[in-house]
């Protein structure tokens, strides 16, 4: 349950006091339908390739995950102590849904699933990010990917 | 997570999201997101459940079809079962290893940690089990053996031996800590007839019952007392959950 009012102290007040980003400007780029989109998945919940780099602080960095990498290559190493791991333990689509992703592309619902995908660690100060997520879209253009599915944890 | 949206976009990649606290996406208002009910760490809402995370998925990706936003839509269904906060009765489930109740009486460092010892040498086998039953594991860094030499030796004022030369101590704890944990869930999970334990039925039985958990506060305190910067943080911070401090 993650609805601010019903969490117990003091994770509630540390999640309602965790300073966010405000922007002036709005963007909104407009697309295909979603049967032609090309999608990547973006996670902050701390993944990475098993043997890749685990993240070590809030430093804005992100790990790439290859589109043909399989449940068991995938782990987390999120900083954070404060939400559950069980779930991700039993199901990797609970977290990182390329399974259920793959199963609408063969059913045509949407149009194909990028050939890398990307974690980052949330907590992490956005200002932290900024530079890398403006890098990574260039990154995301040249896999073709039209659409981001952003999943928190 | 909205602000990343926000970044993306703003260089020309349409993007949709899950959001898991709404205040925090009505604040930074990124261009799509799909509010959900769910505890945190479960995005898509409950393990084992395709269809339900298929629906799910729909709704955020439908979101980019939209005209015009921002957009902020709240998924209609609660997580079906085992969420914290649901009406499934926290007894349940039960560990199926019972260790010995002399040992919840450890006071000495050097009780408690023969206390551990004995208590993973109970669960490697049922660990072992899952991992030829899954062919998958959650722990990382530190295989049991390890991540349990490690923070024994650490927690009970032994000399810790890094095992990898290429992360510092602080580090080193933090992962072994997250890496016990996954080798107790995978471990209890894995007794045939035995579902896996919900998310608040994992914590309560560990924090409260486990000689794990009670290493993790003696790793903790020498932390705290330590005057290296990054033990401190981690003892502070990424050790303990904050509802079990």
């Amino acid at each position: 349950m993650a609805r601010l009012n019903q969490m117990p102290e003091p994770m509630r007040s540390h999640l309602a006091e965790l300073p966010c980003p405000s922007f002036t400007d709005q963007p909104w780029v407009p697309g295909t339908p979603l049967l032609k989109r090309r999608i990547s998945l973006i996670s902050t919940a701390g993944l990475q390739r098993r043997g890749d780099r685990p993240f070590e602080g809030m430093t804005g960095d992100y790990r790439v995950i290859p589109g043909d990498i399989q449940a068991k290559d995938l782990v987390m190493t999120h900083i954070s102590t404060n939400f559950d791991r069980t779930g991700f333990q039993q199901d990797w689509n609970l977290v990182f849904p390329l399974d259920r992703l793959h199963e609408l592309a063969s059913e045509g619902i949407i149009g194909s699933v990028a050939s890398y995908h990307y974690s980052f660690m949330g907590a992490t100060d956005p200002a932290e990010m900024e530079s890398a997520a403006r890098n990574l879209a260039g990154l995301l253009k040249g896999d073709r990917v039209d659409a981001a599915l952003l999943v928190p944890v | 997570m909205g602000a990343l949206a926000h970044y993306l976009e703003s260089k020309g990649i349409p993007t949709t999201q899950i959001s898991l606290i709404r205040e925090h996406t009505e604040f930074i208002r990124p261009p799509r997101a799909l509010w959900v009910p769910f505890e945190l760490g479960r995005p898509l809402g409950v393990p084992e459940n395709p269809a339900f995370q298929r629906r799910v998925l729909l709704k955020a990706l439908e979101l980019l079809e939209a005209p015009e936003g921002p957009l902020l839509v709240d998924f209609p269904e609660e997580a079906p079962e085992n969420a914290v906060g649901s009406d499934k009765p926290m007894e349940s489930w039960s560990c199926p290893v019972s260790f010995a109740s002399e040992s919840r009486q450890e006071t000495d460092l050097e009780k408690l940690r023969s206390a551990f010892d004995r208590e993973v040498a109970e669960l490697l086998p049922w660990y072992d089990l899952s991992m030829e039953k899954h062919g998958r594991t959650a722990v990382v860094e530190f295989e049991p053996r390890s991540s349990s030499e490690l923070l024994g030796a650490f927690g009970t004022d032994g000399q810790p031996v890094t095992p990898k030369a290429d992360i510092s101590l602080a580090t080193a704890l933090r992962l072994a800590a997250q890496d016990l944990k996954a080798f107790y869930f995978e471990a209890v999970s894995a007794r045939p007839g035995s579902a896996p334990p919900s998310s608040g039925e994992f914590d309560e039985w560990f924090w409260q019952e486990t000689a794990a958990a009670r290493i993790l506060k003696a790793v903790q305190e020498r932390c705290l007392k330590s005057g290296d910067k990054s033990l401190k943080m981690t003892g502070a911070m990424f050790l303990i959950p904050m509802d079990q401090r």
